[in-house]
C-alpha cells in the first residue's frame, strides 16, 4: 500500500508526536517500506477463527486485590518536570479560556 | 578479594574502557562503587559475592540514573529499584554501572543511543550488536564478568554472538520484569550475559522466580544450580532447516558445521527438523513489537518524567507533541508511528490481528517439534558476524532482518541462548540453543558441555 504525507501526519497526530515537515517525505518512504515488509503476512491463508480475539486460558491466575504501595525512596517532585502541592502541573487544555 | 578491592579494580577497568572510547557505559561513579563495597562487606556472603555486574540502562536503579539511552529520560533517577537489582544485591553482587543501549532497546547495533554508538570490544569500527550492546561489549572486553541485558526480540543473544560471549534469554515469565522499562510487554525478558555458561547460569539462578510485583512471573520450582554434564548421550538436537538457508554467511555455516560435529561427538542424536513459519517471524515481530511499544511509550509525555518541551500552542497537547517529538530519536519515532498505524481503525485486522495469528502458529511450530521428541534446537544466532558501523543504518528493514534467527524464540516465549562457537577472520560467531518452556536447566547443561569441548580443542590447537 502507498503511504503518503497525509497518512504520516495523521498517524503522528494519533501518536501525539510532533514531526518536522521536512522529515515527512523520508518518513513516508520508510514507513511504506516497513509496511510492505510486514505485509508479507498476507501471503498466509489465515482462517477467521485464527483472527478471532484470543481470550486466553479458561483459568486465568488473578492477583490478590490488595493495594500495596511500592516503597519509594524519593517523591514525584524529584523527577517530575513540574510538581506543586501534590499535583503534576500541566498547561491548560486547548480551547479553554484563561480564568 | 574484599569488596573494596573489587570496587577499585572495577573502577580502573571502567575508566580504561571509557578512555578508549568504547562508550559502553552511561553511568558509573567511584562513589557508587564504594557504597556498594561497604554494603557487601557488611552483609553475609552470597552466591554472587565478589562479582561485579553491569546493568542495561533500561532496568531501574535508585542510586544511578536510568535513561534508556533517550533524551526523554535524561537525568531520570527512579524512586524504586527493579526486582532483579534487589535480588542481585541480596546475592552479594556489586552493581557496577549502567550500560549503553539502543534507545528504549530499539535496535540491533547500539547505534541508536541518544548518547552515541557503542564500539565492538575487539573491532572498534564494527557494532557490538543490540540492543544490549553496552552490556555485551563490557563483558566481551573483560570489564565485568557478567551483565544484565533485556530481550524483546533477540537483544541479548545477537550482541552476545557479535561480542563472543554467552547470552541467555529465559522463558518469558521466569524472571520478573518489575523495574524493566516496558517496551513490548508480551515479549520483554530480563536476560543475562556471561563470559562463560556457568557465570550466566549463576546470575540467572539469583534473579529468577515468582515476584508479586509482576503478574506474568510463574510460581515454579527454582531452576537452581545447573548440573554440569560431560556428554550429551540421550539428548536429541534438532536442526531447523529454515535456519540454514543457502545464502547463510560461509564463516557462520562453517562454525555451525563444526559445532554440530561436536554435538555428535558428545553423543547427541542430531536430526533435521522444520519450523515452517520461521520466515514470517520478523514481519510478525515488527507488527506486534511496535504496537506494544506505541502503547507503552505513551507514558513519556513531559508530565511525569524527564525534560519537557512546551509546544508553540502552549496547551497540553502541544506539550505532549513537542516533548515526544524532541525527546525521542528517529528509530523510536518510527516504531511509534508503525505501532500506531497497525493499531489504527481500518488496519488492526489486516496487520495486528494477523500478526497475532502468525505468532500463534510460530508457537505451535516449536510445540510440535518439541513434542516430537526433540529436546533442544541448534541454529546459528545471527546470519553473519558483527557488521561495520553505519552499514545498515539507512534501511530499517535491513536492520530488522538481523533478527531473523532470534525473533522466533522471543515470539514463542521459549528460552534460548547464544554461545561462542568459533571465529571468522577474528570476528566471533555465536551458535543458538533453543529449548522448551522452562527447560533452561537442560539447555544450559548442554551449552556447558559444548563450551568445555570447544575450550579443550582451543587448548590443543594452542
Amino acid at each position: 500500500m502507498t503511504i503518503g504525507a497525509g497518512e504520516v501526519r495523521h498517524v503522528a497526530q494519533l501518536a501525539e508526536l510532533a514531526i518536522a515537515e521536512a522529515d515527512v517525505p523520508a518518513l513516508a518512504e520508510q514507513l511504506e517500506g516497513i509496511v510492505a515488509f510486514v505485509g508479507q503476512l498476507s501471503e498466509l491463508d489465515i482462517s477467521p477463527d485464527e483472527l478471532a480475539v484470543n481470550l486466553g486460558p479458561d483459568q486465568v491466575r488473578l492477583r490478590a486485590d490488595v493495594v500495596a504501595p511500592i516503597p519509594m525512596t524519593r517523591g514525584p517532585g524529584s523527577f517530575a518536570p513540574l510538581f506543586e502541592e501534590g499535583f503534576f502541573v500541566v498547561p491548560r487544555l486547548g480551547g479553554m479560556a484563561e480564568e | 578479594m574484599n569488596a573494596a578491592h573489587l570496587a577499585h579494580q572495577t573502577a580502573l577497568r571502567l575508566k580504561e574502557s571509557d578512555a578508549r572510547g568504547m562508550n559502553a557505559t552511561l553511568h558509573w561513579s567511584r562513589e557508587v562503587l564504594d557504597r556498594e563495597a561497604a554494603r557487601i562487606d557488611a552483609a553475609p556472603a552470597g552466591p554472587l559475592t565478589g562479582v561485579a555486574i553491569a546493568i542495561k540502562d533500561n532496568i531501574v536503579t535508585s542510586d544511578m540514573p536510568t535513561t534508556c539511552a533517550s533524551k526523554i529520560l535524561e537525568g531520570y533517577l527512579s524512586p524504586y529499584e527493579a526486582t532483579v537489582i534487589t535480588r542481585l544485591r541480596a546475592a552479594g553482587a556489586m552493581i557496577a554501572c549502567k550500560a549503553n543501549l539502543d534507545e528504549f532497546a530499539m535496535g540491533s547495533s547500539t547505534e541508536n543511543s541518544a548518547f552515541g554508538r557503542v564500539q565492538h570490544p575487539l573491532f572498534p569500527d564494527r557494532v557490538p550488536g543490540g540492543s544490549s550492546g553496552g552490556s555485551a561489549a563490557l563483558v566481551g572486553a573483560g570489564v565485568v564478568p557478567v551483565a544484565l541485558g533485556s530481550e524483546t526480540g533477540g537483544s541479548v543473544r545477537q550482541p552476545a554472538a557479535f561480542c563472543g560471549v554467552v547470552g541467555v534469554k529465559p522463558t518469558y515469565g521466569r524472571v520478573s520484569r518489575f523495574g524493566l522499562v516496558a517496551f513490548g510487554s508480551s515479549l520483554d525478558c530480563v536476560s543475562v550475559f556471561g563470559r562463560t555458561v556457568d557465570d550466566a547460569a549463576r546470575v540467572l539462578a539469583a534473579i529468577e522466580g515468582l515476584d508479586p510485583l509482576d503478574a506474568t512471573t510463574f510460581d515454579r520450582a527454582p531452576m537452581g544450580q545447573v548440573a554440569g554434564r560431560s556428554d550429551l548421550k540421550g539428548v536429541v538436537v534438532g536442526l531447523p532447516k529454515e535456519y540454514f538457508p543457502a545464502d547463510l554467511d560461509a564463516g557462520v555455516r562453517a562454525a555451525c558445521d563444526r559445532a554440530i560435529a561436536r554435538l555428535r561427538e558428545l553423543g547427541a542424536e542430531v536430526r533435521e527438523v522444520s519450523l515452517p513459519h520461521t520466515r514470517y517471524a520478523v514481519p510478525a515481530y515488527y507488527i506486534v513489537n511496535p504496537a506494544e511499544a506505541a502503547a507503552n511509550l505513551a507514558r513519556f509525555d513531559g508530565v511525569r518524567y524527564g525534560p519537557r518541551h512546551v509546544g508553540p500552542a502552549g496547551d497540553v497537547r502541544a506539550l505532549y507533541q513537542a516533548t515526544r517529538g524532541q525527546g525521542f530519536g528517529p528509530e523510536v519515532r518510527r516504531r511509534i508511528l508503525i505501532g500506531t498505524f497497525v493499531l489504527s481503525a481500518g488496519y488492526a485486522d489486516q496487520y495486528y490481528r494477523r500478526a497475532q495469528a502468525v505468532r500463534r502458529r510460530i508457537c505451535n511450530d516449536f510445540d510440535q517439534v518439541f513434542a516430537s521428541g526433540v529436546d533442544l534446537l541448534f541454529t546459528p544466532t545471527t546470519p553473519r558476524p558483527a557488521f561495520k558501523a553505519g552499514a545498515k543504518s539507512a534501511d530499517p528493514v535491513q536492520m530488522y532482518l538481523e533478527d531473523i534467527f532470534v525473533a522466533p524464540a522471543s515470539l514463542a516465549g521459549v528460552p534460548a541462548m547464544s554461545i561462542p562457537i568459533g571465529r571468522d577472520e577474528g570476528l566471533p560467531i555465536g551458535g543458538q540453543l533453543i529449548a522448551p518452556r522452562f527447560a533452561e536447566g537442560p539447555m544450559l547443561a548442554a551449552a556447558s558441555a559444548m563450551e568445555r569441548m570447544i575450550a579443550a580443542e582451543a587448548e590443543v590447537r594452542a
